[in-house]
């Protein structure tokens, strides 16, 4: 099985872990971060993370992802088992089947939008199918900011900046990891409409973490988390359902 | 505040470290270069101190000035005189003694030349006590005609005992043989400071060294209720005009003295190399710290906020400076010591035996090195400590790093200003001959202008350098990051710069040399042959070499070269003695007014430059001063323009020469053969006749100008090896910036690593970073050393240089290879690079 494979069609589970634990420290003083943690996620679908802080929503997302291994458990992405990938093989999961956006520090400060765009099929020494790249960027609204450099945009516009970066590569999954947590609310919609948008228009498979009820209700289906364990789970979701669902959650 | 200052310093050990390195290997030239001129001084001054006991006086000719040379020591006395001084009230006993050229042969018939010492005869003292530290080891005195005692070094190396036989050559009549009758040894030492030591029975030195009935020196040992000043002064009463009596003591000085002066060349050329490598590290030290205070800005600002003062912060970066100065300094000292017995190999390794004593650290050579390595340190990060002053307390509440500022105005203008003079006089230097002044100025301004402009060229120059690899994406960012800090970039390359253009311009200027060997010798020599002494450290050639020669029918004209020291003016320079009858025949001085035929014995030749500086024309009388004879008033018979061949702007005839010095060795002697006789054929003839001068190299025009072309290389080797240890210090620069980038970039890199850079491409961007700024500080050195080259060799014209050669090849290959060792500088800081953890990065602080 090759870590360059491309997505099968009529796969309907992107990403799945079984029994995942990991434990931070050691004996007695070990924190379980995630505990038996077992969920698919399913392909085509927009899947927020929810959960008060230290639920171990972002250590979920970093395991998956390939950024941080399990203590015991399984993560496959397709097909693919990541606890059985060198780090030269993760290295070209993330490039090659993956998007990332980040909360914070997405771009590199020295290349221009148009370059941290396609920064990652140019490390595979790919070129950018120019269609495809000008549909992305439309999207987001970018065009005629291509040539700025981080520095010169706004918030907002980073961000969308790595949305764009995260779907050039049409990756099995886009993983966003808070990307609205630093952004105003005019800026935060604009995102998540995007977000929204590829999923419906693309079929593009996104997993989320968020703690704004807001940013989950774009989501086709919530999942909530609480020490380490998966409580509850929510379709359809909406701000008010789901604020009311974070409260039984004792936040 | 210093408890802060001290922490900060023991989480930063490594750092630190790096930091020190770049100064420590200046503090080692410096403090090796005084341990080891302490040592020689302090191996001579025991030799001395050794030789002049159980000898209270000495009687001597009086020296209108102390010429350098052993051999040139004074003019003979009257052995008559001995008498006279016994019988001066308060002598227990005087003798005679002597010392000349007698150079002895291994038992394959060569030369037995030390490096830098002379090879002596003497004659045999008989008082003991008179005898100094000469006692004998094995065998006894000589006492007849056939018969010499060898000092126990050359005893030893070339082994030679009591009973064999040994050839040995004198000024004049060739090779004599003689059997060994005894070894002898000074003390503790086997030989006299590397001075090789026929000692023959008193007469027979006296007819062997060409001073019979004479002595050089008569030595005095005085009776129990004298003093030695006493006793000098009784003895003055006694002599006659142009002999004087000198207490041991005032001898043991002059010559403690004499072996400071000859030492001190060697102490400025290696200081010259530590200053360099100095100027190199201090550059970096002024870089690491510009980055460290940046790096700890937020740091600086919350402490300002919560109440430290400017005063404070500048203390606190100072004291850290302070440390690190202090570690170079433990450090280089420590290896300043190797350094010393390092250099002393070195001098071993080209011949320059010094006599060996324990390694002496004093507590100056201590001083200097803290003093060089603190001050150097503090004064590198005086600029980047008053700019952390300035950052103001509301810094510590942004959430950016200060934007980078754009080189200021000032700066550009007077950068630029510097630079067009510099340019100006570099153009000047180069397009006409001996400009020297123009030369020295154009090369500090251009420096300091590309100094001051390198941080505005830093982003074109990286961006045209690193055209080919951008279409690399690793290639791409090493680009960028390369000019993402100007100035950071620029100070970088700016140590690199310094090193590799003194290494090119060292570079032009030994091809310039090497250029005009030949040119000068086709001009200036007419000879067929020209022999020398087969060692650059003998003083000479027998004069029994052109004697021999002239009984050749072929050989027709044979005129030798001589070279003394004289007082002229204030300065003790060379003069050159030749024979005004043949000198047209072997040589073209170029004579530009009067004629060489009318020198005579108070005549003097002066080269055009020298007379024009003296304002001295043909009949102009100049007064020269000779160490063994005083003042004479010459007269100056005509100038010339080649100074080339015989190395110095004045020249006498040898009958003036004759008549002021008692030494009879020829510099050179020059042959021209008959007409009809090939150059070959001469050089059978001469190599044939010459037989038992295993001493005379026997060179046609080619020879010579292979020899000297050799010795030119050697030489650069050498400088090249000192040079090179300011490049390695540049690259160390390189490593420790690269490393502090890494650290500032590692949110960037785990983002790279996040989106699906591997870890060998983080490596390869770094490596092109790496190589990038060393490439921008090898193009400058490149360009910068060639015209430096290229203005002093036509500088120095004078100096004989009169092609200018600007080889291409070598120093461009010198600049490839300083930007590839970009790639081994990059080796760690990539490393650490790769090794990123890509989840502390990109998690939100």
């Amino acid at each position: 099985m090759s870590v360059l494979q491309s997505p099968s069609e009529a796969r309907t589970v992107a990403a799945r872990v079984v029994g995942a634990t990991k434990l931070y420290g050691r004996g007695d003083s070990a924190v379980r971060a995630l505990d038996d943690v077992s969920f698919e996620f399913p392909a085509g679908a927009f899947t927020a993370i929810m959960g008060p802080s230290g639920s171990g929503k972002s250590t979920l997302l970093h395991c998956l992802a390939g950024l941080d291994t399990l203590t015991s458990g399984q993560v496959c992405i397709g097909d693919t088992d990541v606890a059985k990938l060198s780090d030269g093989e993760l290295t070209l999961l993330r490039r090659n089947r993956l998007g990332f956006i980040f909360q914070t520090y997405n771009l590199v400060p020295t290349l221009t939008a148009q370059e941290n765009i396609v920064l990652p099929l140019r490390l595979g020494g790919r070129n950018a199918d120019p269609e495809w790249l000008a549909q992305v960027v439309a999207a987001v609204g970018l065009a005629d900011r291509l040539g700025h450099r981080p520095a010169e945009l706004s918030g907002g516009q980073q961000q969308r900046v790595a949305a764009a970066r995260a779907l050039v590569t049409r990756p099995e999954i886009v993983f966003a990891d808070e990307p609205t947590g630093a952004l105003d609310s005019r800026s935060s919609g604009e995102l998540l409409r995007f977000l929204r948008h590829a999923v419906d228009e693309y079929g593009q498979t996104i997993v989320m973490v968020t703690h704004d009820p807001v940013a989950a209700s774009y989501a086709d289906r919530v999942l909530f988390l609480r020490d380490g364990r998966v409580v509850s789970q929510m379709t359809e979701p909406t701000a008010d359902r789901i604020l009311d669902a974070m409260k039984g959650l004792g936040e | 505040m210093f408890t802060l200052t001290l922490k900060g310093l023991r989480a930063r050990k490594v750092r630190l470290f790096l930091t020190a390195i770049s100064i420590l290997l200046g503090v080692a030239f410096v403090s090796g270069t005084l341990v080891l001129t302490d040592t020689v001084k302090a191996a001579f001054d025991q030799l001395y101190a050794g030789l002049t006991q159980g000898t209270d006086v000495t009687v001597r000719a009086t020296s209108a000035f102390s010429a350098t040379s052993t051999l040139q020591a004074g003019k003979p006395l009257p052995a008559s005189l001995v008498d006279t001084v016994r019988q001066v009230d308060g002598v227990a006993a005087a003798e005679g003694s002597l010392t000349g050229y007698a150079l002895m042969l291994d038992k394959s018939g060569k030369p037995i030349q030390p490096g830098g010492a002379p090879t002596l005869g003497a004659g045999h003292t008989t008082d003991p006590e008179l005898a100094g530290g000469f006692t004998l080891r094995s065998g006894r005195a000589p006492q007849a005609p056939g018969e010499v005692v060898v000092d126990a070094a050359t005893a030893r190396k070339y082994s030679y005992q009591p009973g064999d036989t040994i050839n040995i050559i004198f000024e004049s009549g060739g090779q004599r043989r003689f059997t060994v009758v005894g070894i002898a040894g000074f003390g503790k030492a086997d030989n006299l400071a590397g001075a090789t030591l026929a000692t023959f029975e008193m007469t027979t030195a006296q007819q062997l060294l060409n001073m019979t009935g004479q002595y050089r020196q008569i030595d005095v040992r005085g009776k129990a209720d004298v003093t030695p000043a006493e006793l000098r002064s009784r003895i003055a009463h006694v002599l006659p005009a142009g002999l004087e009596a000198v207490t041991s003591a005032a001898v043991a000085n002059e010559a403690s003295k004499s072996i400071q002066s000859a030492l001190s060349m060697f102490t400025k050329i290696f200081l010259g190399f530590a200053a360099v490598s100095l100027l190199v590290g201090s550059f970096i030290i002024w870089n690491t710290f510009s980055i460290l205070v940046a790096q700890r800005g937020r740091e600086h600002a919350l402490l300002r906020a919560i109440g430290a003062g400017r005063r404070q912060i500048l203390g606190s970066v100072l004291t850290e400076a302070v440390v690190v100065g202090l570690v170079a300094s433990v450090l280089g000292l420590a290896l300043g010591l190797g350094v010393a017995a390092g250099l002393r190999g070195l001098l071993g390794a080209v011949g320059m035996e010094l006599p060996s004593t324990a390694l002496q650290l004093h507590a100056r050579t201590v001083l200097a090195a803290f003093a060089v390595g603190v001050l150097v340190t503090l004064v590198a990060a005086l600029a980047p400590a008053w700019r952390a002053t300035r950052i103001p307390p509301i810094a510590a509440l942004r959430e950016a790093a200060a934007p980078v500022r754009d080189a200021a105005t000032w700066r550009l203008i007077i950068g630029g200003l510097l630079l067009a003079c510099g340019v100006a006089g570099l153009t000047r230097a180069i397009s006409a001959d001996s400009q020297t002044a123009a030369a020295a100025l154009g090369t500090l301004a251009t420096f300091v202008g590309v100094l001051m402009l390198a941080p505005v060229a830093v982003r074109p120059l990286v961006r045209v350098l690193g055209a080919p690899i951008s279409r690399s994406v690793t290639g791409g960012l090493g680009r960028l990051n390369a000019a993402r800090s100007p100035r950071r970039t620029a100070s970088t390359a700016t140590a690199l710069v310094i090193g590799l253009a003194l290494v090119v311009a060292v570079t032009v200027v030994a091809s310039s040399i090497k250029a005009s060997v030949g040119d000068v010798l086709d001009r200036a020599s007419r000879a067929d042959l020209i022999l020398k002494a087969d060692s650059q450290f003998a003083a000479g050639v027998p004069a029994g070499v052109a004697d021999k020669l002239r009984t050749l029918p072929e050989a027709g004209t044979v005129s030798e070269m001589r070279w003394g020291m004289a007082q002229i003016g204030a300065a003790t320079t060379p003069v050159a003695a030749l024979d005004p009858a043949t000198v047209d025949q072997v040589a073209n001085l170029g004579i530009a007014s009067g004629s060489v035929g009318a020198l005579g014995t108070d005549g003097i030749l002066l080269s055009a430059d020298v007379a024009k500086a003296k304002g001295l024309t043909v009949g102009s009388p100049l007064t020269v001063r000779f160490a063994q004879t005083g003042d004479h008033q010459l007269h100056v018979i005509g100038t010339f323009t080649d100074t080339t061949l015989i190395g110095t702007p004045y020249v006498v005839s040898l009958g003036t020469y004759d008549a002021n010095f008692s030494d009879r060795l020829d510099i050179a002697v020059l042959v021209k053969a008959k007409p009809g006789v090939s150059t070959a054929h001469i050089k059978r003839l001469a190599a044939t006749a010459l037989a038992e001068y295993p001493n005379v190299a026997i060179s046609d025009a080619n020879d010579l100008k292979d020899t000297q072309r050799k010795s030119v290389d050697q030489l650069l080797g050498m400088v090249y090896v000192m040079l090179l240890l300011a490049v390695v210090i540049a690259l160390l620069g390189v490593v420790n910036t690269l490393a502090l980038s890494v650290l500032e970039r590692t949110r960037e890199l785990g983002l790279l690593r996040a989106v699906g850079m591997t870890r060998r491409q983080v490596r390869s961007a770094v490596r092109w970073e790496a190589v990038l700024i060393a490439a921008v500080g090898a193009v400058l050195g490149l360009i910068l050393g060639l015209a430096f080259g290229a203005a002093f060799s036509r500088a120095l014209a004078s100096l004989g240089i009169v092609t200018v050669d600007v080889p291409i090849a070598q120093p461009l290959l010198c600049a490839v290879i300083a930007a590839l060792a970009g790639v081994v500088a990059a080796i760690a800081p990539a490393r650490r690079a790769a090794k990123v953890d890509i989840l502390r990065a990109v998690v939100a602080e």
